[in-house]
Formats: C-alpha cells, structure tokens, sequence
C-alpha cells in the first residue's frame, strides 16, 4: 500500500509540474500579441559557457532594457539543433565557439547579413565574408609543451618542421576536434590540398599520439604523456591557474607562421529571427569595449577591439596573418578537411 | 507457493488461445508508433541527404569501427553479465557482512558520466598520473598502458555492470526459497544450488541486463572518444556536423545492427524456459562460512575500484578547487550554484522514472502474457531506440515536435524533455518490467478473477505488488541514467533547467576540473539516497 501511496504521490507532483509548465507557456503566448518593441526578450543559444557570457548578458539587459533568455550548449550540436529547427526556430543569436558552426549555418542561408557598420568593428579576415557573422575573440593555435621534457632550444619554429623524424610520437593532435579541423582548412587554404596532405601524412607516419580534444591535450601533456601538442593558446593557461605546479608551457610560433592561426569565436543573427535589431544589438555589446576587455582579462582570449589590450602576458595580435585566411572556407570547405583528414591516416 | 519447473512448458499452450484485449493492442500500437519516431527520423535524414548506403556499408572505414564496436561490446557486456550477477547473489542471497550498505552502493557506479570516469581513470592511471605518483617511492614507474581497447572495456565494465546487478538483485530477492531447501536437503553444495536452481531461474534477468550492457555499450561517445578506441558511435559524433550524410547513414548502421541483435536476442529468449514462481517467504540466505572473507574482500576490491577510486579523484579535484585562491571566472568552486541543479536532476530522474514504467508496462504485459506480432515489434523498437546516440534521439524529437500542431507548443518544455528521456531510456524500464510481469503467475490473477475481482482492482491488488521489486528496479536504471543524460538535456530541457549533468559538462568545458568534480560527487550522493529510496528498500519489504 505505502508503494501505490508513493507512485500517487509522483504521479501528483509530475502533473503538477505539467501543469506548471503548461501555465507558463500559456502565459508566455498570452504575453506575445501585447508585449511588443524592446520589452520581448530574446533567445540566445550560446556555444560558450555560462559563467563567461551570462555576466556579460546581463550587462546588456541592464543597459539596454532588453531581456535575454540563454540556451548553454556544445556549438556542434546548437548548430544542429538550429538546422532542425528551421524557420520555426526559438532562437534569435547564435554564439559559436568556432567559425565551422557558423559557416554550416550560413551556407544554408540561416543567418541574416549583419549591418557592415557592426562586421566593419573587426578586421576583415575575422568575420564573414558575406557578413553573416562577426568574430568576438580569438584563440591563437600554440604548441603546449611538457617544460621538463622539452627544452626551449628543441622547440619547433613552424609547424612544417614536426613532421620530421625527430618529433617521432612527440607532438600531440586532435584530429577529430573542431580547432585542429580549422587550422588544417587554413593549412588548405594557404599551401593547397596536396601539401596539406603531404603534412598531415607526415605526422601519422610520425605516430602523432591522438587525444579528443585540448584539455585531453593539455593534461597528458602536464602529465608527462606526451612531450608536445598543437593546441589554442588558453587551455593551458586555465590548467595552470587550477595548478601553477604542472610543468605545461605554451610556445607561440612566429606570428607569420601557419601554425599560429587566429581561431575566432563568433555571434551571427537568424534569419527567421522575429528581433533582428535586437539580436544586432546585443552583437554590438559584445564587441564594445567593456565587453571586449573582460573577455581579455577574464578568459585571456584575444579581443578583437584594436583598442583593447592583449590579455595580460600574451604576445599581442599585431603581425597575426589573419586577412591571409579565408574563414568562410573554413565553414563550408571543413567537409573537404574532414576527408582530408581521415585519408591521411592521422586518426589512430 | 511454487509451481514445479515442468508446469512451465504448457504455459504458452495456454495462453495461445487467449486474444489479447483490444484496448491493450491499441496501446502498444500508440506506443510503438512513438517510439519508431527516432527511426523515423534517421531513416527520412538519409533519403533526403541522399546518403549512398551501398558504398558506405561496402567502405572499409565503415566496417572496421563497427567490428570495433561490437568487439567492445560483446566483452563488456560478457564481464558486466558476471560481475552483476556474482554482486547481486553476494548481496542479495547471502551473509556477506555488511551487505545492506553494499546493496546501496553496487548499483551507483552507473550514475557516473562515462566521460568522468574515463578523465578520472586517466588522471589515475595514466602515464604520469595520480596512482603512479603514488607508486614512485615504491620503485613502480610503469603502469600498462590503459588506452585503447582495454581501457575502454574496464571503463565501460565499471560503470555498466548495474544494468544487471539491479535487475538480478530484483530476481533474486523475489525467489521462492523452497527449492534451494530442498537441493540443499539433498546434499548440494551452495554452488551446485546456485548453478542448477538460483541461475536458471535469474537468467531472464542477466540476458536483459546483458543487452542493456551491449546497446549502452555500442552507444557510448564519451569513453571511447577519450580512451581513444575508434568505435562507430564515435564516427557518428565526429561527422555529425560537416558530413552529415555519413553521420546519418552511420545511425542507420548502427541502428540496424542494434535491432538484429535485440531481435535474436528476443528469439533466444523465448526458447528459454521460463519458470515461474513467486515467493511467499523471505529468500534463502546462504551462510558464507569461511568463504566470508575472501567474498568481502572481492566486493569491496571491485567496488573500490568502480566507485571508490572515481570518487577518490573527484574528491581530490574538489577539495583542491575549493582550498586554492583562484579569482578567474568561471574556475571557483561553489556549493550554492549546485542547489537548483540538484533539485532538477531528482525531478527530472523520478518523473522520468516514474514515466518510462507506465509507458512500457502495456508492452511488457502484451508481450509476456499473450503471443502478439505488435507487442514483439513495438518490444523491440523500444530496445533498440536505446542504442542510438542520444543526440539523435533529442535532434529526432525535435524534427517530429518543432511543427506539429499542439506539441510545438509543448517544445523546449518539461514533458517534451521527459518523453526524450523516456523514448531513450525505456529500453532499460521495458526489460526489467518484462522479467516482472514474467515472474507474476497467471493463476493468481485466475484467482482473484474468480473470486469476483474486477480487472483494475485485480492488477493492483494481486499483480502489480508482485512485480514491484522488479518494476523499481527497473525504473531505478531509468532514473540513475536520466540524471547523468547531456545531449538531450542540453537541447531539450526549457531554459534555465540547469541539471548536475550539464554542471559537470560546463565545468568540463571551461576547463574547471574542480567544480565539475563537486557536481559529480553530489550527483553520486543524490542518486545514493534516491536508490536508496526507490529501489534497494523495495527489495527488502517484498
């Protein structure tokens, strides 16, 4: 009897949340017709975390009346979501951790054209081509490396040279991760296909320990697994301010050299979006000043702000070959990276 | 009041001539139809991305990660099956001291994410990592390498071995301890009693644990992306976004492949003979003996390893977030900002629970109580819904609700989250409640229909109190796999509804090792006392 007391007792409570829920969205349309002009919040899926955009967000809601509701997830997959969705999608700004994302989308014609006032902030390697989307910080690519096992005289000087026998099963890759899929459609773009492949065929024969992403990256490096890795520039630095011991370092490649590509992350406005202006708006914030440089000081990304500094102790952005790449090729060229990828046998 | 082995036979015989009623057909079909939508979904992406299904199923890189996969998943579920069922005689049927705390703890291992436990066996045993720090000073530097195919087995291993310790444990604490009396009065040693009387009679149990194993197994991303061992899951997440056409023609493979085993498995299922008996008195309790020590110390060796050595690292990682001085955002430690996401795992984990047991418990009673073509088919396609990654599943439910009149007003909302849960996990609720209704004997129900008894009142008066053990444990494996489930989650669930899980997933992603370690440990404390709870105090009062 206690047991069928419990099941009435869940069975109570589910429908009371159901009703809940139902009541809120009851409301919510209720609201629809009557609410209009900046008073409508709007919806932001955002492929970065939480504790970095939220503060942020709710900057923006104070200054400018708009409220904004937030859907956190992996950019992959708000990507995905946004693609099923279709016109019917919720969402009104897409924040992506990586120009892949946002290129999927643009290529089929989901994201609206930005105003050329906003994409004209930054500089032109680092927002669409066709204005889709604009970058909001950057992530330079660096070789992290284990200070114990490598000394600073051994360090490469471009990333062509660790295909050499000498970096034989020493040089970490990631090769199914969004970032090292950017940087190899940037080696495309730069040097064509089949010095690409040359490349990557160079690091599988070179055994090239494979790990699913940086921070898988940048532990075994800590570790003492792996003496190197190709990884962006602030994994690191997040593992040694959780603990300054680990001997993991970052080595900045020359500025002009393929290997320390600017990785952006970037927003772009839907096009079924029924608050353009407001998601515009919100872009705009973003890429202000004081937004700018909290991202710099709080997650040492780079700003893409002339103005704003370089986070603290990092090279700065000046001579990074960032008009040379075509980031748009980074979206709807990835597929090609992909299979360039997989043939070269660098996935073990 | 047992029914001798033989009386089992005629059981179909029967039953055969029994139509099963129309509303319960009707049911199942409703049921069934939902539950075909994620194949839908899969099937009507390939045709419209005109995926080349030939060339791919003829493609070498096609082939050998599915071998990858189903190597993988025949050994764990192999080692899973063991260890489950030694755990749950151990606990359940004999002495072992202590064996009310070990109830509570063996199912736990589930809850973990396999990524967690994969980053914390890494951390552990990895080259250079925590154990061989340890180690050092003792003059061991090398420890085997854990990457590959073995670290992916003993992960798996780990932590999915309790979707077979809970069903088994159900089994075993509802049998008649009748026969095992009279074996023993013949002289059987405790073994033979257990390999002859106590298996046979919990081998529905294991085989659906088993499967449950495999199909988890197949599906996993997390643990074999970060083990390294290449399997077709992780091809699917590695396509899912710039090659969708392979991706989704890599779900219908995988999807297949999942549906002709569950099928055969199903095929050998109904030539097992099936015994049914219920229990009128408390099971048997084997004495130990000498063989106490040597059982406590193998229980507690393994729980060591697949609970406490996890929850070791974890507790390291927090304690040295929460005592270190870091001011960068996103890298403190907090208590406080795991409230509300607590709250919502226990909701989302007992409403789910609850939710999976009433949708599948037509389907189970059709299919254990009347020969039926629709109860087979609408068995299996909730199985195998199982075995396809969850992003699937959720991006599928988002296909089928985005436009539909009605249900689009019910998206990104509670019950849409829930019904992602359940068309995911009912697999997990539809096994266990299968077993449960197999283990109910029809004569009672007979009974009680003679006597005058309505159907309604005859199901919860008679029926529904003698497949409760078997039910909770089943809706336990619901609840500990909805409280650590992301990708749906993450799509899904209405803004703000912030659950342990997507905690630990944002942790992970801002590279906050110790607040992702916080979140785990209070979801392992939670799904302790909601097991607790739900499932292990059932196993004792019936």
């Amino acid at each position: 009897m206690r047991t069928l007391k419990l099941l009435l007792a869940l069975l109570l409570a589910m429908a009371a949340i159901t009703t809940s829920c139902g009541d809120s969205s009851a409301d919510e349309s209720a609201e629809g017709p009557a609410g209009a002009g900046s008073d409508e919040p709007i919806t932001v899926y955002s492929g970065r975390s939480e504790d970095l955009v939220q503060p942020l967000l709710d900057d923006f809601t104070d200054t400018t009346g708009i409220e904004v509701e937030v859907r956190y997830g992996d950019s992959a997959e708000l990507a995905l979501l946004i693609q099923t969705e279709g016109d019917s999608s919720p969402a009104d700004v897409f924040i992506s951790q990586s120009p892949g994302a946002l290129g999927l989308l643009a290529g089929e014609g989901r994201l609206a054209t930005l105003d050329p006032a906003l994409t004209g902030l930054v500089d032109a390697g680092f927002s669409a081509s066709d204005g889709t989307w604009v970058g909001i910080t950057g992530r330079v690519r660096v070789v992290v490396y284990n200070s114990e096992l490598v000394g600073e005289a051994d360090l490469p000087q471009s990333v062509l040279d660790l295909t050499d026998p000498r970096y034989a099963e020493q040089v970490a890759v990631a090769p199914t991760n969004g970032s090292f899929q950017d940087f190899v459609t940037a080696m495309r773009s730069e040097l064509g296909d089949d010095a690409t492949l040359e490349w990557l065929e160079g690091m599988a024969a070179n055994n090239s320990p494979n790990y699913p992403g940086n921070s898988p990256i940048v532990e075994a490096v800590g570790r003492g697994e792996v003496p190197m890795g190709l990884v962006n520039h602030y994994y690191n630095l997040r593992a040694l301010e959780a603990d300054p011991s680990v001997p993991s370092a970052n080595h900045f490649l020359p500025a002009d050299d393929l290997g320390s590509l600017v990785i952006v992350t970037g927003g772009g406005v839907l096009a079924s979006s029924d608050h353009a202006a407001a998601g515009s708006s919100l872009l705009e914030y973003l890429l202000g000043e004081e937004a700018q440089t909290t991202f710099s000081a709080e997650t040492q990304e780079y700003p893409m702000l002339a103005v704003v500094a370089a986070p603290d102790g990092l090279p700065s952005l000046e001579g990074y070959a960032a008009d040379t790449i075509e980031y748009d090729l980074l979206g709807d060229g990835l597929r090609g990276t992909i299979d360039l990828i997989s043939n070269s046998g660098i996935e073990q | 009041m047992t029914l001798p082995a033989g009386d089992a036979a005629p059981r179909f015989d029967a039953w055969s001539g029994r139509q099963p009623p129309t509303g319960l057909l009707v049911v199942s079909a409703i049921i069934g139809v939902v539950f075909f939508g994620p194949f839908a979904y899969v099937i009507w992406r390939n045709i419209d991305l005109g995926t080349d299904l030939g060339s791919l199923l003829w493609s070498q890189k096609t082939w050998d990660p599915l071998q990858r996969s189903l190597r993988l998943g025949v050994a764990v579920s192999l080692s899973a099956a063991v260890l489950g069922t030694s755990l749950a005689w151990l606990t359940i049927r004999t002495d072992l001291p202590g064996r009310r705390i070990w109830q509570i703890l063996a199912p736990l291992p589930l809850v973990f994410p396999s990524f967690v436990g994969a980053t914390a066996l890494i951390a552990g045993f990895a080259s250079g990592g925590l154990i061989e720090e340890l180690l050092a000073p003792l003059g061991i530097d090398t420890l085997p390498d854990i990457r590959g195919f073995g670290g992916a087995w003993l992960v798996l291993t780990l932590f999915t071995y309790p979707y077979v310790y809970l069903p088994a444990a159900a089994r075993m604490a509802s049998l008649p301890p009748s026969l095992e009396e009279s074996a023993r009065l013949l002289g059987r040693s405790p073994r033979v009693v257990f390999a002859t009387v106590v298996l046979p009679q919990v081998s529905g149990a294991v085989w659906a644990g088993g499967l449950l194993v495999f199909l988890y197994t197949i599906s996993d991303f997390g643990a074999v992306a970060l083990l390294g061992y290449d399997t077709l899951t992780e091809q699917i997440y590695a396509d899912r976004l710039f090659n969708q056409p392979r991706a989704m023609g890599l779900a219908l493979v995988l999807g297949g492949v999942a549906l002709i085993v569950v099928i055969t498995e199903r095929a050998l299922d109904r030539r097992r003979q099936r015994i049914e008996m219920v229990r009128t008195r408390d099971p048997l309790i084997v004495p130990l003996g000498r063989w106490s020590w040597p059982s406590l110390i193998f229980v507690a060796a393994f729980l060591g390893n697949a609970l406490l050595g996890p929850v070791a690292v974890l507790g390291f990682w927090a304690w040295r977030g929460l005592t270190a001085d870091i001011n960068s955002v996103g890298l403190s430690t907090d208590l406080v900002d795991l409230v509300w996401p607590t709250i919502h795992s226990a909701q989302a984990g007992l409403v789910s629970a609850l939710a999976a047991i009433v949708v599948v418990m037509p389907v189970a009673w059709l299919t254990a109580r009347y020969r039926s073509r629709l109860g087979g088919a609408t068995n299996s396609l909730v199985v195998t819904g199982f075995a396809l990654p969850g992003v699937v599943t959720a991006l599928s439910l988002v296909f089928w609700a985005i436009d539909a009149p009605i249900i689009e007003r019910w998206y990104q909302t509670l019950p849409l989250l829930i019904l992602a849960y359940v068309l995911h996990f009912g697999a997990q609720a539809t096994r266990a409640a299968h077993v449960a209704v197999g283990a109910v004997p029809q004569r009672l129900g007979d009974a009680a229909a003679t006597l005058g008894a309505r159907r309604t009142r005859r199901f919860l008066t008679v029926e529904l109190p003698l497949m409760t053990p078997g039910l909770f444990a089943g809706a336990g494996l619901v609840m500990l796999s909805t409280m650590k489930e992301l990708p749906a989650t993450l799509l899904l669930a209405p803004i703000g509804f912030d659950t342990l899980a997507t905690e630990i997933w944002g942790a992970g992603e801002r590279g906050s090792l110790a607040q992702g370690a916080l979140a785990s440990l209070v979801l392992v404390a939670l799904s302790a006392i909601l097991t607790w709870v739900v499932v292990i105090r059932r196993l004792e009062h019936y």
